[in-house]
């Protein structure tokens, strides 16, 4: 009884003696962690901070900041990727704080807010890209990064377009070839040759094909056409946006820089008509299936789905799927008379916030410069802005055994139709999301778009 | 001891411990870290957070005074007052199957075994990030290649579009919530029923009590400040639910599970609304203030049936 | 001595009533076989699987190549048996064939990155547990004016929505010259955590006020009741909050990112971000990204395995039940 009574007496002092410790070795550790700190760079004078999403091109931009470096030895690259979920939340908090990077990879549904704030350095400013020629670059795409005053604020470095991936066993099965997916027409009527493919193409669980009789619809095993989901919140890139373009309709009413919106014209409400019609008819996997964060390449890549339109950065993900003989088909053409894609491409922009702006101007000069751009072509991941790097980009491809001529050709021949380069861009998103995913499960319909289009329209006012 | 303890000190407390009963100065010293805490990273961003509510900010552009405007934007948007729904929507499932699942764990962890691996266990899922736990669910759920549509067809069921329908995406993100919770919330609960002296039970033994008559007048009630805790936590933790949406459904199909903290992160984030943002946290400040109160309230967590 | 630290949550008269040798254990029937026992088993088990079959799947998946997880999606075995996934993990290929096997690009330094989680969570947890007792000790067992006041404030601090506190956070870290290290990682969670105080509260109640007053009487302070009487009375609830702490930390992902610009002060969540999604459109490394999840969580079970015996310990010795 009586050693209790003491022992809170005698037990403190050790106690606490050890809760000193341990509250000193932790802030020992906070201090070890400071310390462990130290300013990173190298023998560089200055060093530029560029970040990009894209994880796969980090060994080309790598490769291009080796280069820029051995030529300019007082500036020192320092390359950062974080995953595009992540990007843009690190990027904005990171202004907020004036701790971003000097130079960004950039994108177009974002650049038009950055414009509007004033974050983005206009290249006629430094003397390193005060030359800046859009000319140097695949037609059109310079015209993307050019803000509302006229002044540059981005350097083109890759662009993309669309086109079909396909199965060459598949078609075989269906008992045809990679020939009888060229020269497809489409039509939002009937669907034109092209539905009849992707009817031909859907199996169900009997085996029955969708062009044949008896065919269940409720019950498919393959569809012909794969679901990149409804597209809210890019405008239909991948999913719709060459349906659409291939009927004449246009997003805006000016290439770029547009204030008003054409939701509400009878072509895109048609295409999309067509479209989530498939589902109906068993030839498109249903937004059940599918939901609101769609894999193409995961559902051409298990067998359900037969033809899979994607976006050009999307290859080497395809290429990467075991089992598949994999296959590039053009898109089809549309009333137009020929095909569409939307024609989309990334920039590097350079930050307001630099303390070297000069130096910053020559790192994102050299990104655009042929060296550089042929540099990232050669590693076969995307199609660099720059002509030349487009054409090392092909060849690189094709020794990896795909034919991109699909996705290059609708430059070639200017079949592209731009992304929409407006102001708003996310909250356009979230006004068209939940409208076109209602479209999808059959639970609105054209009128609710055109609705949309006006509440976009109020954004301009 | 206890016989002289209770000669010394009955209950009512004796005059030479009052006489010391205010510690005023020994508390403030107690409490000053977490004060500084407290004032440092959460009141003075409460009080900036409430100042931007009344403003129109972009992030990256200076903040403009705009009086009560982004409420009467508030009080005028179908997308918030659906958000309020869907969150209570979830609160509710989250909560509910939450707390009698982790309180049945607890229960029989008590009375099945004390097994230490068990109780390691039934916290994994805890170890795992939200973001993880969504990301593993969203796979074993797909609708197509998720092992768990397919055991669902094995056994002669149809297939569900578990993130994918509207009837299915705040069930299933509630269900994943709580898969990831229940060992955590039991392992919370277990510790409460550890700390109800064992005699209770032996006493109620000798009266001839059953199981379930002694686990109402002895456990519940004793149990109580605990579960009280543990119900407060979880439903302010509950109403904050973000990323397992926003890496599963991402708001969708149409607006099922655009909860309420997703769409202030769309605001803030995605659309550079910050002051818009600012003003729906501040209501959703309120909500949880009201509910928190009315739980402290009825659960009387406040005070224990021990002392 | 001994017996006050074998007390521990138990009320006085539970002390006084218990017999030497505990004879209660062997008085009740705990091995025969009821019908309900059996139930309650069936529950249990049940409730079992439900955990751990994901964890299954992780490591099937882990275990899997990522190019021929979809043509066998539903697979219970490792398709195309491959260590890539946890190769990635640990830095052990080289990027081209990272790429090549659907991994990113992003090169891993895993040991540094685990001794910056190590160093991050331990600094957080034994801060903030210990200054949470303290105040949880102020607003349990001291009497003051205005404790329920400043209690509520506490809790309000529980509702702050986190985007009022992410920046101005990061702005006062950017202040203090604390961006890119691991002491600004920490500093916002040494202070105190809301839950923590509430929860240890709750626990400091229930110490009977007789044990208490007893010290008192034998002129014992106020203090010294605290860390000779409290802290070890409530050895298992500061056991199990540090743990629940610790894995908080271990896991936080969000404030560490905006904190961290370089592999200085890049702790293992942050890093391990580079299996998830790096571009839209296209889906995560599924492997590495389920191997990294693993591995993550990993030195959390084995920690927890370790305390989860000793809480067990402490518990065991009153011969609660």
């Amino acid at each position: 009884m009586s050693s209790t009574r003491h022992s809170p007496a005698r037990r403190p002092r050790r106690l606490r003696r050890h809760l000193a410790g341990a509250a000193l070795s932790a802030a020992a550790l906070g201090l070890a962690g400071c310390a462990g700190a130290a300013v990173p760079g190298g023998e560089g004078d200055v060093a530029i901070d560029y970040w990009l999403w894209e994880s796969v091109q980090l060994p080309g931009y790598q490769a291009c900041a080796d280069a820029f470096e051995a030529e300019n030895p007082d500036i020192n690259i320092r390359i950062t990727q974080y995953g595009w979920g992540d990007y843009w939340e690190k990027l904005t908090a990171s202004m907020v704080a004036g701790a971003g990077p000097d130079v960004f990879a950039d994108h177009l549904t974002m650049y038009p807010e950055f414009v509007s704030r004033g974050v983005l350095l206009p290249f006629d400013e430094m003397e390193a890209t005060s030359d800046f020629d859009g000319g140097d670059f695949q037609e059109g795409l310079a015209e993307l990064w050019e803000g509302p005053d006229g002044r540059q604020y981005g350097m083109p470095k890759d662009f993309d377009t669309i086109a079909i991936f396909f199965n060459h066993d598949v078609l075989e099965e269906a008992g045809m070839t990679a020939e009888d997916l060229e020269g497809l027409d489409w039509n939002p009527e009937d669907g034109g040759t092209f539905e009849e493919v992707i009817a031909h193409l859907s199996i169900d669980a009997e085996g029955v094909r969708g062009s044949e009789e008896g065919f269940d619809p409720d019950n498919v095993v393959t569809y012909g056409l794969a679901s990149g989901g409804a597209g809210g919140d890019g405008h239909g890139q991948t999913q719709w946006s060459w349906l659409a373009a291939s009927t004449g309709w246009v997003y805006t009413d000016e290439p770029v820089w547009a204030e008003e919106y054409n939701y509400d014209d009878e072509r895109v409400h048609e295409s999309l008509e067509w479209l989530f019609g498939l589902v109906d008819k068993g030839f498109m996997p249903s937004f059940a299936e599918v939901g609101t964060s769609p894999n193409p390449t995961q559902q051409l890549g298990s067998g359900a789905a037969a033809l899979s339109p994607n976006g050009s950065w999307t290859i080497s993900s395809y290429t990467l799927l075991e089992g598949i003989d994999l296959g590039v088909a053009p898109l089809p053409a549309g009333p137009v008379g020929h095909p569409v894609s939307m024609y989309n491409g990334l920039g590097d922009s350079i930050s307001a916030q630099t303390d070297h702006p000069e130096e910053a101007a020559e790192w994102v000069a050299f990104l655009g410069s042929e060296e550089c751009q042929v540099l990232v072509g050669e590693q076969g991941v995307v199609f660099p802005a720059h002509p030349a790097g487009t054409e090392a980009a092909i060849e690189a491809f094709g020794e990896k055994g795909i034919d991109v001529e699909p996705f290059t050709d609708l430059v070639e021949e200017q079949h592209t139709v731009l992304f929409p380069v407006t102001n708003y861009g996310s909250e356009i998103g979230s006004i068209l999301s939940p409208v076109l995913d209602a479209m999808y499960i059959g639970s609105a319909d054209s009128s609710d778009l055109t609705e949309a289009n006006e509440r976009i329209a109020r954004l301009f006012d | 001891m206890a016989t002289t303890t209770e000669d010394a000190v009955p209950r009512s407390v004796p005059e030479g411990v009052k006489k010391r009963r205010d510690d005023s100065r020994l508390a403030w010293l107690f409490i000053l870290p977490a004060l500084i805490g407290l004032l440092l990273f959460y009141f003075w961003p409460l009080v900036r957070g409430i100042a931007l509510s009344f403003t129109s900010w972009d992030l990256l552009s200076p903040a403009q005074f705009i009086g009560a405007e982004n409420y009467v934007r508030m009080v005028q948007d179908p997308v918030f007052w659906n958000a309020v729904r869907v969150t209570l929507y979830y609160v509710v499932l989250n909560i509910g199957i939450q707390t009698v699942v982790a309180l049945v764990i607890a229960v029989l962890m008590q009375r099945l075994t004390r097994s230490a691996m068990l109780r390691s266990l039934i916290l994994a899922p805890y170890l795992v990030s939200n973001v993880v736990a969504a990301l593993v669910f969203f796979w074993i759920l797909d609708f197509q290649l998720g092992i768990g549509n397919q055991l669902l067809e094995w056994i002669g069921l149809s297939r569900i579009g578990f993130f994918t329908t509207e009837a299915w995406a705040i069930p299933t993100i509630a269900g994943v919530n709580v898969w990831r919770h229940m060992g955590y919330t039991a392992l919370l609960i277990f510790a409460g029923l550890q700390a109800i002296p064992s005699n209770l039970y032996e006493a109620g033994r000798v009266d001839g009590a059953s199981e379930v008559r002694m686990f109402r007048s002895i456990t519940v009630p004793l149990l109580r400040p605990i579960l009280g805790l543990v119900l407060i936590i979880s439903v302010i933790g509950s109403f904050q639910v973000f990323d397992t949406v926003s890496v599963t459904t991402g708001g969708g199909p149409v607006n099922a599970s655009r909860v309420l903290q997703l769409y202030i992160y769309e605001n803030a984030f995605a659309e550079f609304n910050f002051g818009y943002a600012a003003a729906l946290s501040v209501a959703m400040l309120a909500i949880l203030i009201v509910v928190t109160f009315a739980q402290y309230r009825v659960t009387r967590a406040g005070q224990t049936d021990l002392n | 001595m001994t017996q006050l630290h074998g007390t521990a949550g138990l009320g006085a008269e539970a002390v006084a009533r218990r017999e030497p040798e505990n004879p209660a254990e062997q008085k009740r029937p705990r091995r025969r076989l009821s019908l309900g026992r059996v139930a309650a088993w069936a529950v249990m088990i049940a409730m079992l699987l439900i955990t751990i079959f994901p964890f299954y799947w992780m490591l099937r998946t882990a275990l899997s190549s990522n190019s021929a997880l979809y043509a066998n999606a539903t697979s219970l075995l490792p398709v195309d048996f491959s260590w890539g996934g946890f190769e990635r993990v640990f830095g052990l290929q080289t990027v081209d064939e990272a790429i090549a096997q659907g991994g990113s690009g992003a090169q891993l330094n895993f040991w540094l990155y685990l001794r910056n989680s190590v160093i991050v969570a331990t600094g957080i947890t034994v801060c903030q547990v210990f200054f949470s007792a303290m105040a949880a000790y102020a607003f349990s067992r001291l009497r003051w004016r205005g404790r329920n006041l400043v209690f509520s404030a506490f809790l309000l601090s529980l509702m702050v929505p986190i985007i009022f506190t992410l920046l101005p956070n990061f702005l006062l870290i950017r202040d203090l010259g604390l961006i890119d290290t691991l002491f600004g990682i920490m500093l916002p969670g040494l202070f105190m955590a809301p839950f923590a105080i509430f929860f240890l509260r709750q626990f400091f109640m229930n110490v009977p006020l007789e044990i208490e007053e007893a010290a008192l009487i034998d002129g014992a302070s106020k203090v010294r009741v605290f860390f000779a009487l409290i802290i070890p009375m409530s050895a298992a609830p500061i056991a199990t909050i540090s743990i629940l702490t610790y894995i908080t930390a271990w896991n936080d992902y969000f404030w560490p990112l905006m904190v961290s610009y370089t592999d200085d002060s890049r702790v293992l969540t942050v890093a391990l971000g580079a299996f998830s999604a790096q571009s839209p459109q296209s889906g995560p490394d599924w492997s590495g990204l389920m191997a990294a999840t693993l591995v993550a969580a990993l030195p959390m079970i084995v920690l927890f395995s370790l305390f989860a015996k000793r809480i067990v310990n402490s518990i065991g010795f009153t011969g609660i039940k």
